[in-house]
């Protein structure tokens, strides 16, 4: 047995692994983070990227929940996007490319620098459990671990199938043997288990690439900055990406080795992601088309190894190093790694709380892609999530979560806990009833204040935090108060004349009217505290997106009440009269929360909801005369 | 759903003439009262006075009775508006009702209101559980029918319209890396222009009752020559069927629709249920077949000189020897027409059913006229419980409130696509009116669109 008891212990050190340890660290509990080699925490195993559409939202908030996602990506990011930068702010989202290296550098950093954290080395082989409660871990030497409360962010590795062509091996990645004796404990105990299979490219040595025959990608200018407490002056240099396409011969030479993809011969059970297709996939499903986008993305600044996108596969190398190089500017391509398929034992979200802690066994919590999902940002929003009630359940305190009105997080959970995933679930801007809502720019003003009181949060982000808010607040209100008369420098300034006073910020209502506009007036003048371009872009879109913002604020209101009604957890469904067979099926396998979780599982009607509402009240009428 | 609305419903059964009540219940109750000229109303006292709707025209004049909460029959604020019974009457008070802010009840859910401000036996759970199911299952079924023909056949031609677009925007917005063909302004433009206008000519279809068939549907059924067509001429009172005594005479479905003292109903003619090796005669006795399983009501035709001893278990054994595997999943409710009473000279008479076990029995002959009587007004009872206040009536307001809901986010699209051209805020109208169609037409999820967006554009770096 280790000498020390913990509070929490995470086993993993990936990206949910690193959230969930650093915010059970940051939150003042005794956390141990136990990863199979602590040379790769923090390792990107897929592409080298953290962001996108939707994803960028994700890694916003987890920023503004104090997590660490953010901080090292600005610290490690070689290639900034604003994507969608022309379509509004709800759906512009940030992405990067990053150095590899340079990001896990950055991540093993904070888990070392984190106070209350330690950091130990051994593969997890097995739980300790006792009454169906988890008490702690035992490694692969046999030494145990005790905690109050336990974390798995085991990735890929629970009983890991490498597919290259027909060959197989076992390994959680490439280069890294799985955790079967994990696999088949857990496999042993009352979780519902499936398989998925998710890809990679093969990687090239950028050496070997013709890139004048490639379009060119650079990064934006100015360069975007991930972090709300980030700074330009963390980036490190600064490079481009290329863009470039299958031919012909390539789909020839894929459709002609078809009948060694372990796709195609049936060898490969898992479902892999619709959104992902392999190259072979695309070729196959999009017979029409005769090329293929491939984006070229740099592995890093001290590496010359690139990451080609678009091109994952799991035919045998022969054929992958054929295909490679009838790619336009790839025709002396050297392969440095080959692609490969994966696939993995992941576990039924439903059977999860909507705090990631699972129903089977208590005191144990799962993130990451043992939920079925993929991506590093998906990950580390449920490592943070798990880790901060992994925390709090520890010390006796209530668990909390986020809606989906409130984040992506809580759409990404409560879709996962609802309705399961067939594939492996990335978020998308689509999922979010409330995309308007959720937006980058202001994930700090949905979520720093509850992780603030949450512990999340240190003194440098709030008040950071607070002066934003205060300067937004304050400037709205003066500009409220400003009025503006019709006048010729106004009609000169938009064309259209104003028939009647309006005030300055009424003003800022108007499409194509700028904040800058707005306070360059003479009626207006400027600000005396200092207005920063984000305080500014917060203005105006909270003031163009008014209308839109109240109706779907009046939406919540009008769903909060069923929200708020939580499900007995051992409510017994089959024995309430008048529900279909059908419902009831649906209802036991998820076990909602509450009523607003149960009428989001498909097939949910809204005479079945108004029926659990009649059982509930009977039930707590009941409740009540008994006490 | 939400249990804060003010939701609204007619508590009457519609007919022609009478007086009908609209009921609402909630916070809004008051207020809306108010704006439609009820002036100040006290607790519990009837005050009469004009409806007046938007220019402050009268639409009709009644009474206003309101109950304040929690003393009331749901618990909530409850203003009931009395007015004239007919059709038209109510169909504009209550849109202008819910032009006012409230919302067309779920079935079953003013009980369901009463049940959880405890102004019911919080023990009779199940009794309430029932109520809901049994008026929701019937609240589907007429939804069903009154989206039948041309009309369904548009709303879903409009859905997929929508759907095609909103999978377009989707994916430009989502996916924006990906080179999947986009749509260019112009075509915008043009799709939520024929958007609109496809789907204000659905609204006045809708409105002018083209999706409404209005009353129950009451099917004639029998064995051949059981006397099935003289029992449909006598009660349209015109010779529509043509009547002999060959048995199989009537090869296809008859329907006539009458008004029994202005109520509505529709009578359909089928042909004599028995096995036949004659195609067109098979083909009949299909349809019979389908008529009857979408029947509110059968009428089991007997002639007098051939009773059957259980005409209930003979109907169903006759239906599962000819409908072979299919499976009728629930039989509507039959009533015994004992025909041809003439033949031996009895009287007509009635044995109303006492439970749900047993059959109602009407003795009659359709020759002579002789108790036909005695089965309109046995009709009319019927079709009165059964079109109760989750009539087909509040079917097809559901589907015009749905669709209004629609039309006005398309057409907020079209404005904001002019104002702003903010693709996120286009995706939002038309999300806004999915939701709204989705209520006639079943649940698009996300999670469908991007199924659609995947199967159709090549995704994926």
């Amino acid at each position: 047995m280790f000498p020390e008891i913990f509070d929490v212990i995470i086993v993993g050190g990936g990206h949910a692994g690193t959230e969930a340890a650093m915010a059970s660290a940051r939150m003042g509990a005794k956390t141990l983070l136990l990863t199979h080699n602590i040379e790769t925490l923090g390792q990107m195993s897929c592409n080298p990227a953290i962001g996108g559409i939707g994803k960028g939202h994700l890694v916003k908030e987890i920023d503004a929940m104090g997590g660490v996602m953010a901080r090292a990506i600005d610290k490690a990011g070689i290639h900034f996007r604003i994507l969608n930068a022309s379509k509004g702010p709800a759906v512009r989202a940030t992405r990067a490319q990053a150095c590899r290296v340079l990001y896990k550098q950055t991540i093993r950093r904070f888990l070392e620098e984190q106070p209350n954290l330690t950091l130990f080395q051994q593969a997890a082989d097995d739980l300790i459990v006792e009454q169906g409660c988890v008490k702690g871990v035992v490694t692969q030497l046999g030494l145990r671990f005790y905690a109050k409360t336990v974390v798995l962010t085991v990735g890929t590795f629970l009983g890991g199938i490498i597919h290259i062509g027909n060959t197989q091996q076992e390994g959680g990645r490439a280069g890294d043997k799985p955790s079967n004796a994990l696999a088949k404990r857990l496999r042993a105990l009352p979780f519902r288990v499936a398989r998925l299979k998710t890809g990679t490219p093969p990687r090239i040595d950028g050496n070997t690439l013709d890139y004048t025959k490639m379009l060119e990608q650079a990064g934006d200018t100015p360069t975007p900055v991930f972090s709300g407490t980030g700074n330009l002056s963390d980036h490190p240099k600064q490079v481009s990406c290329y863009i470039t396409k299958t031919t012909e011969k390539t789909h020839d030479i894929i459709r002609n080795g078809l009948h060694e993809s372990p796709l195609y011969t049936g060898k490969i059970e898992g479902i892999g992601p619709r959104y992902c297709p392999s190259i072979e996939d695309k070729v196959v499903r999009f017979a029409d088309k005769n090329s293929h986008q491939i984006f070229v993305e740099p592995e890093g600044l001290d590496t010359h190894e690139i990451y080609p996108n678009g091109i994952s596969t799991s035919l045998p190398f022969h054929t992958q190093i054929a295909f490679v190089r009838s790619i336009v500017g790839f025709e002396k391509a050297h392969i440095t790694r080959p692609g490969y398929a994966i696939e993995y034992d992941f576990f039924d979200p439903r059977d999860l709380h909507p705090w990631l802690e699972t129903k089977p066994l208590q005191n144990l919590f799962f993130a990451g892609q043992i939920n079925g999902t993929t991506g590093y940002e998906e990950a580390a929003a449920q490592g943070l999530i798990a880790g901060l009630n992994a925390a709090r359940k520890a010390f006796g305190q209530a668990v909390w979560y986020p809606r989906r009105d409130q984040a992506y997080m809580g759409v990404l959970i409560d879709d996962l806990i609802s309705r399961g995933t067939q594939e492996p679930y990335r978020m998308f801007t689509s999922r979010a009833e409330y995309r308007l809502l959720l937006r980058e720019d202001n994930a700090d003003l949905r979520l720093t204040d509850m992780a603030r009181q949450l512990g999340l949060v240190n003194d440098e982000q709030w008040q950071s935090f607070l002066s934003k808010r205060t300067a937004v607040e304050n400037e709205m209100k003066r500009l409220s108060a400003i009025w503006i008369n019709p006048s010729e420098e106004m009609t000169i300034q938009y064309g259209q004349p104003l028939t009647k006073s309006v005030t300055a910020l009424d003003l800022l209502r108007r499409p194509g009217v700028k904040y800058q506009d707005v306070v360059s007036l003479s009626a207006v003048a400027k600000s005396e505290t200092e207005i920063t371009p984000l305080v500014a872009e917060q203005i105006e879109i909270q003031v163009k997106y008014s209308g839109y913002i109240v109706r779907q604020e009046e939406e919540i209101k009008r769903q909060q009440r069923q929200e708020e009604t939580v499900l007995p957890e051992n409510m017994d469904f089959s024995a309430l009269s008048g529900l279909s067979n059908e419902v009831i099926e649906k209802l036991n396998k998820v076990k909602p929360a509450t009523l607003g979780q149960a009428s989001r599982i498909p097939g949910m009607t809204p005479a079945a909801v108004s029926l659990l509402l009649v059982y509930l009240k009977k039930y707590t009428y009941q409740a009540k005369k008994r006490a | 759903m939400s249990e804060r609305d003010t939701i609204v419903a007619v508590a009457t059964p519609i007919g022609r003439g009478g007086v009908a009540i609209i009921r609402l219940s909630g916070e809004a109750s008051l207020s809306i009262a108010k704006e439609l000229g009820s002036g100040d109303l006290t607790p519990r006292v009837a005050h009469y006075g004009s409806f007046l709707d938007e220019n402050d025209t009268v639409l009709d004049l009644g009474l206003f009775l309101y109950f304040k909460a929690p003393h009331s029959f749901t618990g909530e604020d409850v203003v009931e508006l009395q007015c004239h019974g007919g059709p038209v009457v109510v169909d504009r008070l209550l849109q202008r009702v819910v032009n006012l802010g409230a919302r067309l009840a779920e079935p079953g859910e003013f009980s369901k209101r009463a049940f959880l401000n405890e102004k019911l036996d919080l023990t009779q759970a199940e009794a309430i559980a029932d109520l809901i199911n049994s008026s929701s299952l019937q609240a589907a079924k007429l939804a069903i029918r009154s989206l039948q023909g041309e009309f369904a056949h548009t709303i879903h031609q409009f859905k997929e319209k929508l759907i095609e677009l909103r999978l377009y925007i989707e994916g430009a917005i989502d996916f924006v890396d990906e080179d999947i063909e986009l749509l260019n302004q112009g075509n915008i433009k043009n799709r939520l222009e024929e958007l609109v206008h496809l789907l204000q000519r659905i609204q006045r279809e809708a409105k002018q009752g083209h999706c409404l068939q209005e009353g129950v549907t009451v099917v004639i059924a029998g064995l051949p020559n059981a006397g099935k067509s003289s029992l449909l001429n006598a009660l349209s009172g015109r010779e529509s069927a043509i009547v002999t005594d060959i048995p199989g005479t009537t090869r296809d479905l008859l329907r006539e629709y009458i008004h029994i003292d202005g109520i509505p109903l529709h009578i359909v003619d089928t042909a004599g249920l028995r096995k036949t090796s004659d195609k067109i005669e098979k083909e009949g006795v299909a349809r019979a077949l389908t008529a009857i399983v979408e029947a509110d009501q059968i009428l089991w035709v007997q002639p007098v000189n051939d009773k059957q001893a259980d005409p209930r278990k003979a109907f169903e054994e006759l239906i599962k020897s000819i409908a072979k595997e299919e499976v009728l999943v629930e039989i509507p409710p039959l009533t015994v027409i004992t025909n041809k009473i003439d033949l031996i000279g009895e009287s007509a008479s009635i044995s109303k059913a006492q439970d749900s076990y047993h059959l109602s029995e009407i003795a009659l002959s359709a020759k002579t006229g002789e108790g036909v009587e005695l089965l309109r007004q046995h009709l009319k009872a019927l079709s009165g419980y059964t079109s109760d206040t989750e009539g087909l009536f509040l079917a097809r307001e559901r589907h015009l409130e749905a669709i209004a809901e629609a039309c006005h986010a398309l057409m907020a699209a079209q404005t904001e696509w002019i104002a702003t051209g903010a693709l996120e805020l286009i995706a939002e109208c038309l999300r806004q009116a999915q939701l709204a169609l989705d209520r006639i037409t079943g649940v698009v999820t996300s999670d469908d669109l991007l199924g659609e967006i995947f199967s159709r554009f090549c995704i994926g770096k």
